[in-house]
């Protein structure tokens, strides 16, 4: 299941015009980093319709707006660093999906899949010799809502993307995982203390497998005390194969 | 020239993304007052808007690395950062049930009263993007600002205009791509 560029063009301009829900909206912009030429057209609309924005009446801030301004950064946990623009993709993959008519709770799905099916467009239309990801698996919470992509380089390395606004308490990491076998039981890949897209360097492991099992949990600071997941599941997903 | 060079707005967000304080403060001297008004033009109520603004700059100060790769404006960036809190805060009903039917009715009425359908040069000012809604279909240009202006979704605008959904989504998609053409 994929989009073709048509549906894509429309779900970017709903983007612009704020139509898509919080999760759809975050979803495109994931897409938008991988998507020069999406991420072009959204600006350019974006910035074609900026006077609308700025004729909006200005409006008097209150007098202790920057002081709660400053409380607020300051109990900020940690900054998010620019999101690695990884490699340049170009999405080829007609399909007869009308998406704009689809019932909305689908939209997540298939914008989910789009994340996929663009990626497997990159066997055709790399531009750069950048390294592509031999899977990407987009891991969903319990109400089947996308929290975060990743992307397993098989070498080791794998990237994490977050697409939802998960929470970190205090005191806990979050863990990523991944179950090469049943036999192997889950490994990790690495851990996150914050949320923030990174690269993860877990173990040397087999070629991933289509249909891998991967996974995030919070852990207690600092990871899994036994090597096995333990905390509760912020999200799962399989691995798609990259051809 | 960098963009950083040639906008204060985005030498504010490269300054913020290099954990500078003062660049947050310097972007709120440059935008804020705007930035609320949009803010409330969307939310219809001032508390709401200045919670958005907030939530809006502590989004702007995380994820300011992240537009350094745009290809847009810097105030184009931050306004749709701003924007998408308008819209959650818009959508999510829990916010909203601590309000009163009085002061969600009135929410509604000062949001309805956002986006007229005469006079909507003035949202456009004397832009070329004014020119270029003039030259829409009413139905569709309507449409575009209510979404754009007003915050409401297709189901909204829908019910504003008396169309089915999927009406209201083709007058927009239609309108959309005359813009983007009449724009470019």
């Amino acid at each position: 299941m994929s989009l073709n560029r048509t549906d894509l063009n429309a779900i970017a301009d709903d983007y612009v015009l704020g139509l898509l829900s919080e999760t759809e909206a975050e979803l495109l912009e994931e897409l938008l980093a991988r998507d020069p030429a999406l991420e072009a057209r959204v600006a350019a609309l974006r910035d074609g319709l900026l006077p609308l924005d700025l004729s909006a009446p200005k409006a008097d801030l209150p007098d202790d707006f920057m002081d709660r301004l400053r409380e607020r950064i300051a109990a900020e946990p940690a900054r998010e660093d620019a999101a690695p623009r990884g490699v340049t993709i170009t999405p080829v993959t007609p399909q007869a999906d009308n998406l704009p008519q689809a019932p909305r709770a689908k939209w997540r799905w298939l914008i989910a899949a789009g994340i996929i099916g663009l990626a497997v467009g990159l066997g055709t239309g790399t531009l750069r010799p950048t390294p592509e990801p031999r899977v990407v698996a987009v891991l969903m919470n319990a109400s089947g809502e996308p929290q975060a992509v990743i992307e397993d380089y098989g070498n080791r390395d794998a990237k994490i993307r977050f697409v939802a606004d998960v929470t970190l308490p205090s005191g806990k990491t979050i863990q990523a995982w991944t179950l090469p076998s049943p036999e192997t039981g889950p490994v990790s890949l690495g851990t996150l203390d914050r949320v923030a897209p990174a690269v993860l360097t877990g173990p040397s492991l087999p070629e991933p497998a289509p249909q891998q099992l991967y996974e995030i949990t919070l852990e207690p600071a600092g990871g899994s005390p036994t090597g096995r997941p333990t905390g509760p599941i912020l999200g799962k997903g399989f691995a798609h194969i990259q051809s | 020239m960098t963009k950083a060079e040639s906008c204060p707005v985005a030498q504010a967000l490269h300054d913020c993304a290099e954990g500078d304080a003062g660049a947050l403060e310097r972007l709120v001297a440059l935008e804020g007052g705007r930035m609320l008004g949009v803010a409330k033009r969307i939310l219809g109520r001032t508390d709401l808007a200045e919670e958005a603004l907030q939530e809006a700059l502590v989004r702007i100060w995380r994820k300011a690395g992240q537009f350094s790769g745009n290809p847009g404006s810097a105030k184009g960036w931050v306004y749709t950062v701003l924007r998408s809190r308008c819209l959650n805060i818009l959508r999510d009903g829990k916010r909203l049930s601590l309000l009163s039917p009085e002061e969600l009715g009135a929410l509604q009425d000062a949001r309805e009263q956002s986006v007229p359908e005469e006079g909507w040069q003035m949202l456009a000012g004397s832009s070329r993007l004014r020119d270029c809604l003039e030259a829409l279909d009413p139905a569709s240009r309507h449409s575009i600002l209510l979404a754009h202006v007003g915050g409401f979704s297709h189901g909204e605008i829908a019910a504003r205009q008396s169309v089915p959904l999927g009406t209201a989504k083709s007058w927009i998609r239609r309108g959309l791509a005359s813009l983007r053409e009449c724009l470019s």
